[in-house]
């Protein structure tokens, strides 16, 4: 049969009545709103990913926070990493996830006209290029500045119910074949509703492998993708052992250490650098055998690794949380990532279902919102500094300025070496070192796709550009303090976070590290007082040298 | 789920653009139409699939329907949203080769993917001659440069920044197996129903109708297979099994009909081309202006003199409409 030249014939449509029947939403081709469609009512926070401010839209009246987007290799035009990141975020929809409500343009004040010929108007006027900024849903907390609130507990209900929040929205973004590729609590946004949703999309890619399957765990990877993903403390096993042909399982790892992060209060693997991390993954863990992790021996990052036999401290650290908790951890951090759980499985596990049974996200309890200016009071602190060390603030440019300037505190700082949102480039001492002549110790986040030669990989350019990070930071730093049970942290979203209370709580702050730590097997033997102050210190260092180049 | 879904195009924009701009309709229909091609054959020269290529058609589209064709030239528009598209995918370019290609493709004097293939092909270059501007200065570069990068933020910021293109193509391939076409014993090569459904697809980039921006790319799988299957005489289901792919009568037919009046559109096109006078592949803002003088149109103006522009647009629709009809 045809519809050509059936009896109903399509040309009783005519197709403006056609056109007329489909009519579409408006929103479609609206083009970008404009910054004044905004009322800015202050800065958030500022640092390696740029400038955040808080507004409030004038048509809906609804809190946003808008983020710009640092423009930073302007021979390539608009950064493919925001770009992609837009992309994505424009296509999911998932309340467990941040919505990207729409792009915001700034026209400088004397904006670049177009006539309508006359591309040279615009030329001519290079200082002067509009400003874009991301309009997502202004949320009060991040699940690190949260935890690092010492006023702030969770309690059991409350811990399980931002796991199934979180573990809805991995599942929603595996089952849509997407890699977050950077799972950490900094990127975990809470709203005082008890809304959980997962942000920060500039490491995501789409994933070209078989979706997780109940009762399948990862899966097997199809593809290979750059093992340059992942903040350091997150990383899981196979990426710190070079595993290219990866799963949705990283994600799943990510997803084990904030459930243990959110048990303990502090991050539970706070590697040094990436030997450090596998090291004390395998005390956490065990060390991998044929059995609990095959094939990992032919992995490239496994050749040179002996780790002496051991069995694991997991069920005693996290003893205290009950079976329930610990059984659940185990399954996300099993070094495995074949057998790994799921999202979909993990949503499934007994641990949601016994008592205390998880909490409605509106039974939570609210937080006072807070975020980084307030500590701008502080600033006179800052005065009696020691220096920082060498090439710490050494930078190849605009963009480089705030990578160049946490590299050299060592290692374990989630300023900025792990943090940015649109990567960086060099950092630091190492910067001519190229990376490839470095096997380990890679930068927590990897480089930003820098030319669009690179078919696909737009994270698997190995080199080209130097790569400081970890590798070689114990040569280089003579001074490591050893803050790997509470670094300066959080830095990296610091517009939600809490550090000024925390500062007036620091007393409160430190009984409560005291009673952390003591479920820690691996602990130093300075005095708490003195590490408190390195800390301290460190970590205003660190503030001051990520905020500074923004200054400029 | 909107990995598979597009944004579409508001009847609004639809009229509006053919009222904007100034431009008599026939010649948008003439601009979009080589610059499509120009598009195309840009993709082909820097190796790109036709997965990227066609993306870049698609977002064109989508850009003029909201911006003024006339306010850069035809193709730096093409290059910049080429550029993008390939930016964003897994095989980029760099500003460079899309300058060399681009440089070339619009100095040619005569390029055969602009003219009708039956067309005696070009004499052969004659080496004695000087060989034409294929190549540009350094500061030529640096000017396409700033040109491609200015176009490029203009482009996202009037789509949004919403570069997601869903393709028809992959889906056509899967409707065709699920009407088990493809099994054992069908027939491939360029006149298979696959081939020609896929032909069909990517000739309907080229359409000044925009059928991608007015359908679902379910929509244009299930019209390109229609038109595969009806012109290779495959037997099709009895039933209306268009339903089954969530495609309404009524817009199949519309893409049915769009999608095959795209050849003779085409031969229109490149008539009226011809007939501007444009010696080069490619037609430039220059040429448009000129043939604006020649029928006594101001730029700028309002061309359509007074006669609604919706009204036209739609009469002018119906009337096309009615001619297609009788074709079929």
């Amino acid at each position: 049969m045809s519809i050509l030249d059936s009896g109903k014939p399509a040309a009783a449509a005519s197709p403006r009545s056609f056109a007329v029947a489909h009519l579409r939403p408006r929103n479609s081709f609206t083009g970008c709103s404009r910054i004044t469609d905004y009322e800015v009512l202050g800065k958030l926070g500022e640092g390696t990913f740029g400038e955040v401010h808080r507004a409030r839209s004038k048509k809906t009246g609804a809190l946003v926070a808008l983020k710009k987007i640092i423009m930073h290799n302007e021979k390539d035009g608009f950064p493919i990493t925001a770009l992609r990141e837009i992309k994505l975020l424009k296509l999911l929809s998932h309340v467990n996830v941040l919505r990207l409500e729409e792009m915001a343009v700034e026209h400088p004040t004397r904006s670049s006209k177009f006539t309508s010929h006359g591309t040279a108007v615009a030329t001519t006027d290079k200082r002067k290029k509009p400003i874009m900024y991301m309009v997502t849903p202004y949320m009060d907390h991040d699940l690190s500045g949260l935890l690092d609130n010492p006023s702030v507990h969770f309690t059991e209900p409350q811990i399980k119910c931002y796991m199934l929040q979180l573990l809805e929205g991995l599942k929603y973004l595996h089952e849509n074949h997407i890699l977050h590729r950077d799972m950490k609590a900094a990127n975990l946004l809470i709203d005082n509703k008890g809304i959980l949703q997962i942000a920060d999309f500039g490491l995501a890619r789409h994933y070209e492998g078989e979706v997780p399957k109940p009762g399948k765990g990862g899966g097997e990877g199809r593809r290979d993708y750059t093992s340059l993903v992942v903040t350091r403390w997150y990383r899981p096993p196979e990426l710190l052992m070079h595993l290219k042909r990866y799963t949705t399982a990283i994600d799943m790892w990510g997803v084990g250490c904030v459930f243990g992060e959110m048990l303990v209060g502090k991050p539970i693997l706070a590697g040094e650098s990436d030997g450090h991390q596998l090291e004390i993954i395998f005390e956490l863990c065990g060390t991998p055998t044929d059995e609990n992790m095959p094939g990992w021996r032919s992995l490239p990052g496994a050749e040179a690794l002996q780790p002496r036999p051991r069995q694991g401290n997991l069920s005693q650290r996290f003893r205290e949380y009950g079976s329930g908790a610990v059984s659940l951890l185990r399954e996300l951090l099993r070094l495995d990532w074949r057998s790994r759980v799921n999202a979909i499985d993990a949503l499934k596990h007994p641990y949601f279902q016994t008592t205390p049974l998880p909490a409605k996200p509106h039974e939570l309890p609210s937080f006072e919102e807070s975020h980084e200016l307030d500590r701008r009071k502080f600033h006179d602190r800052r005065a009696a500094l020691p220096p920082a060390p060498k090439g710490g603030t050494v930078g190849r440019g605009p963009h480089d300025g705030p990578n160049a300037s946490f590299s050299s505190d060592g290692f374990g700082s989630r300023n900025g070496v792990n943090s940015g949102r649109y990567p960086r480039g060099s950092r630091g001492p190492e910067e001519r070192v190229p990376a490839w002549h470095r096997d380990r110790g890679l930068p927590p986040r990897p480089p930003p796709p820098s030319d669009p030669d690179h078919p696909d990989g737009y994270r698997d350019r190995g080199g080209g550009r130097p790569r400081g990070g970890g590798g070689g930071r114990q040569d280089v730093d003579t001074y490591i303090p050893s803050y790997d049970r509470d670094a300066p942290r959080r830095d990296d979203r610091r517009r939600r976070d809490d550090r000024d209370d925390r500062r007036h709580d620091w007393d409160r702050r430190r009984d409560y590290d005291d009673r952390a730590r003591t479920s820690r097997t691996r602990s130093r033997s300075r005095s708490p007082v003195v590490r408190d102050r390195e800390r301290d210190r460190e970590r205003d260092r660190d503030r001051d040298r990520d905020r500074d180049p923004y200054r400029r | 789920m909107a990995h598979m879904a597009n944004p579409l195009a508001t009847p609004d924009q639809l009229f509006q653009r053919r009222s904007y701009g100034s431009l008599p309709i026939e010649l948008q229909d003439t601009i979009f139409f080589a610059t499509q091609c120009l598009t195309q054959a840009a993709g082909l020269l820097l190796q790109l699939p036709q997965s990227v290529t066609a993306q870049a058609n698609v977002l064109l589209a989508r850009y003029w329907l909201v911006e003024s064709m006339m306010s850069h030239e035809f193709s730096d528009t093409s290059a910049a949203i080429l550029y993008l598209t390939a930016k964003l995918s897994p095989h980029p370019r760099s500003p460079r080769d899309i300058c060399n290609v681009y440089s070339y493709l619009v100095t040619r004097p005569t390029t055969a993917l602009f003219h009708s293939p039956t067309a005696p092909p070009p004499p052969p270059h004659d080496p004695a001659s000087p060989s034409p501007p294929y190549y540009r200065s350094e500061s030529a570069y640096q000017a396409f440069h700033t040109r491609l990068l200015t176009l490029e933020a203009r482009a996202l910021h009037a789509l949004a920044f919403d570069t997601h293109v869903a393709l028809p193509h992959a889906l056509a391939v899967t409707y065709l197996q699920a009407l088990d076409f493809l099994g054992r014993g069908a027939k491939d090569g360029p006149n298979g129903l696959g081939a020609r459904a896929v032909a069909y697809l990517n000739t309907a980039l080229l359409s000044p109708q925009m059928l991608y921006l007015t359908s679902q790319p379910n929509a244009l799988a299930v019209a390109a297979v229609y038109n595969a299957a009806r012109d290779v005489g495959a037997k099709m289901p009895e039933c209306e099994w268009w339903e089954v792919f969530d495609v309404e009568r009524e817009e199949l037919g519309f893409l049915v009909v769009g999608m095959r009046s795209v050849e003779g559109w085409g031969a229109v096109m490149r008539e009226d081309l011809r007939g501007m006078g444009v010696e080069r592949g490619m037609v430039t803002r220059g040429d448009v202006e000129a043939e604006l003088g020649r029928r006594g149109l101001v730029v700028g103006g309002n061309g359509s003199n007074g006669v609604d522009p919706e009204e036209e647009m739609a009469r002018r629709m119906d009337e096309k409409m009615a001619e297609m009809e009788a074709d079929v």
